[in-house]
């Protein structure tokens, strides 16, 4: 009988289950936003990283901390500002004197961590900003001559705020790219926000345990990439991407090839947390819209006409 | 459940499948079958079809066989079949666990189990109808009710269509059976023992026989039929007596072998019986007259004077006339261009003049030709022969009584004749009756 019967961490079952318990012990500490929860979920699940795009105060930071708890992962939060550097972002090389006399060492910046929070990330200047790319795409930073590893697993989630455009400097392309998710983040409802306001006021703070650990993350991920999609739904997926370059009138530029690599992962995670052990039309359908949202830019006729990229990969999915 | 009972569970799934999709292309082919078939119903009732019932039949029968071929062609695959079981609240468990069939690894065996044990759980929820749209069956059904009332509704059309196929039908057994003489004659012009005239005189025969067999195939109404029948007939009657002299002068000359002449006597034989034949069919013919039948008066009189000829009390008869005055077709025309008599009025009136022929020539003397003062355009007589248009004779006394001349036909004949050549030359008469109406003007000399 193989390993994984045994409910070892090779055990498909018995990491699906886990994984579904760290999501309910991540709602523990957030209130509402489950589908938010979900996608972040989903995200680490598949080793991308996410854009998180809503107002302040949505408790973006809470979920990234909460989130580092329940998987006892050391998470950083870097404040993006028009004066940071990326050395800020990425570490220096220093003088260290010892006894043996000085030599440059490199002092590992705010990156080196497995949760990142790059708050109002459009806030930084682009040299900044692309200080994250290395980091984000290999998972290694280079300063001077010399690469350092980034400890697995890596995430970052990033978040910018959607109203104010005065002294930001939007993401490129290339980089927004880069990101597997672009989630929205909308204001909760009455009950919602009642129960988050109950929760941060109240006296008692939810003790929030730790479910798995990274080594268990990572194998959670190494099954997620096993999981098989049929033909049918292969050939629908790409099906969608292709259609973004099909001469649609709303749509100056369609996904790159990585959309199409990040929506399989986005499914397969997506099947894997749901329990199941393949992919379904459903899965693409709803993944398509995190995945492609800000991967296609829209044409003027869609900006003057007020349609919205998640109406256009509506249209596409019909 | 095991992997086989899964492949099974799939497999009985498609074969449902394929049946549904077929019994909806029939239906859709039926329908389609259907509305061709209410077109050729629906043609029967302006043009004569008499298969049109066939032809119905041929359409469903081609829709059924378009509705199997299209099914087989593109039957439900293995993974389709999967596709449509997932449909049903599976997830696309189905169609990946049979994609991945052969394949192995932890989350394959996992998975392949998961969408068994799915399987054997819902299977109750996989329901595929196996008939179409109750909407389409209907249609269908209206369809071919629509279709039976059209082809149980009787209408004049389809009595044309039926009565043509009758005559078509006579025409071919009368080109075979002309077919038949045609080799006989042509068995007997190879022999050497005939002088040139005489096989010059077959080839004639032949040629008129075989004239006999163009209007049989162009015939396309009783009236054509009867018309071809009659000069068929009045051919078998020369021929036959034309043969039987033929026939007794080789034997007198004892130039030819017995055979030959027997076999021209017995061709002659043939002949006279088949004339008499057609006779008969003309004295049936008659007795219908004498009952009244007005169809059944225009055959027999034409039977009758055919056979009678110069029977002039016949040609006297102002009820002949009457018939020829009538004008509906040739054939009442044909009696008085043969009777020589009082008809021949009306034989001008109906237009037609090349279609008849007369036997009366052969048994009495020519005396007198009645010579109308007005002919063709006249102030009595509408209608212009020349464009066939429908002609109408007016007279208010018999023919005898006609205002004109009488004056022996030796003196007429030579022109009549010549006129008669000049419209063979300038192709005025059907193909068919140039040989007859030579014979008859070879009758005067």
């Amino acid at each position: 009988m193989s390993e994984w019967v045994n409910g070892g961490l090779q055990d498909p079952a018995y990491m699906a289950q886990r994984i579904a318990a760290c999501e309910r012990e991540i709602q523990k500490g957030i209130i509402g936003q489950r589908e938010i929860i979900r996608q972040v979920m989903l995200a680490m699940l598949t080793g991308g990283n996410v854009l998180l795009e809503g107002m302040p105060g949505l408790g973006k930071t809470r979920l990234v901390s909460t989130i580092g708890k329940v998987f006892d992962l050391s998470f950083k939060r870097i404040q993006f500002t028009p004066d940071l550097m990326p050395s800020d972002v990425t570490g220096t090389n220093i003088i260290i004197k010892n006894e043996l006399g000085s030599a440059f060492s490199f002092e590992r910046g705010p990156i080196f961590a497995n949760l990142i929070l790059a708050d109002e990330i459009n806030r930084a200047t682009p040299k900044t900003q692309s200080a994250l790319l290395e980091a984000m795409q290999e998972h290694t930073v280079t300063v001077g001559n010399d690469s350092h590893a980034i400890a697995e697993p890596f995430f970052v989630l990033a978040t910018q705020n959607p109203i104010e455009n005065e002294g930001t400097y939007p993401l490129p392309e290339a980089q927004l790219d880069r990101f597997m998710f672009k989630i929205l983040v909308h204001f909760p409802g009455r009950e919602e926000l009642k129960g988050i306001v109950a929760l941060t006021e109240g006296n008692q703070e939810p003790v929030i345990m730790k479910q798995i650990d990274s080594r268990g993350l990572l194998a959670a991920r190494a099954l997620v990439n096993q999981i098989p999609i049929a033909d049918a739904v292969m050939d629908y997926l790409l099906d969608i991407v292709m259609d973004t370059h099909a001469g649609n009138p709303y749509i100056k530029e369609g996904a790159s090839p990585r959309a199409a690599q990040a929506l399989i992962r986005a499914t397969r995670a997506k099947a894997f947390l749901e329990g199941r052990f393949n992919v379904s039309f459903q899965d693409v359908k709803e993944m398509a819209f995190p995945v492609l949202r800000h991967r296609i830019i829209l044409s003027f006729d869609a900006i003057s006409e007020g349609i919205s990229e998640d109406d256009v990969i509506k249209e596409l999915l019909h | 459940m095991g992997q086989s009972e899964f492949v099974k569970v799939i497999q009985n799934c498609r074969q449902r499948l394929n049946l549904a999709d077929f019994m909806k292309k029939l239906v859709s082919a039926l329908s389609i079958g259907a509305g061709v078939g209410i077109l050729f119903q629906a043609a029967a009732f302006v043009m004569p079809l008499y298969y049109v019932g066939l032809y119905t039949g041929l359409a469903l029968i081609l829709a059924l066989l378009a509705a199997s071929v299209a099914a087989y062609a593109k039957r439900t695959s293995m993974e389709q079949t999967a596709l449509v079981m997932d449909s049903f609240g599976f997830d696309e468990r189905i169609v990946t666990a049979y994609g991945n069939l052969e394949k192995e690894g932890a989350l394959v065996a996992l998975q392949r189990a998961d969408a068994m044990n799915q399987l054997q759980v819902h299977q109750d929820k996989i329901r595929i109808a196996l008939l179409p749209p109750w909407k389409k069956t209907g249609s269908l059904m209206g369809l071919f009710a629509v279709l039976i009332v059209l082809a149980l509704v009787p209408s004049e059309m389809k009595e044309r269509a039926r009565e043509l196929h009758s005559v078509k039908e006579e025409a071919k057994e009368k080109t075979e059976e002309i077919q038949e003489v045609v080799e006989a004659l042509e068995q007997l012009e190879q022999e050497e023992e005939l002088t040139p005239e005489q096989q010059a005189m077959l080839q004639e025969m032949i040629e008129s026989l075989q004239a006999s067999q163009s209007e049989y195939q162009q015939v396309s109404s009783n009236e054509m039929m009867r018309a071809a029948t009659e000069k068929l007939n009045y051919r078998y009657e020369n021929m036959g007596s034309q043969l039987a002299s033929l026939a007794q002068s080789l034997q007198n000359g004892a130039t030819v072998s017995s055979v030959t002449a027997e076999s021209l006597q017995a061709l002659s034989n043939k002949m006279q019986e088949m004339s008499g034949a057609q006779l008969a069919k003309g004295n049936a013919g008659q007795s219908g007259n004498n009952g009244g039948n007005g169809q059944g008066s225009q055959n027999g009189q034409s039977g009758n004077n055919g056979n009678n000829g110069g029977n002039g009390q016949n040609g006297q008869n102002g009820s002949s006339g009457q018939n020829g005055q009538n004008g509906q077709n040739g054939q009442p025309g044909n009696n008085g261009n043969g009777g020589q008599n009082g008809n021949n009025g009306n034989n001008d009136g109906n237009g037609e003049p090349g279609s008849g022929r007369g036997t009366g020539t052969a048994d009495t003397p020519h005396d007198y030709v009645s010579i109308p003062n007005d002919i063709a355009d006249s102030g009595n007589l509408t209608g212009n022969a020349v464009d066939h248009d429908a002609s109408e004779y007016f007279h208010a006394q018999n023919g005898l009584s006609w205002e004109g001349t009488h004056m022996s036909h030796e003196a007429v004949i030579g022109s009549y004749e010549q006129n008669a050549y000049e419209g063979i030359a300038a192709g005025k008469y059907p193909s068919g009756m140039e040989e007859i109406i030579k014979a008859y003007f070879s009758n005067f000399n």
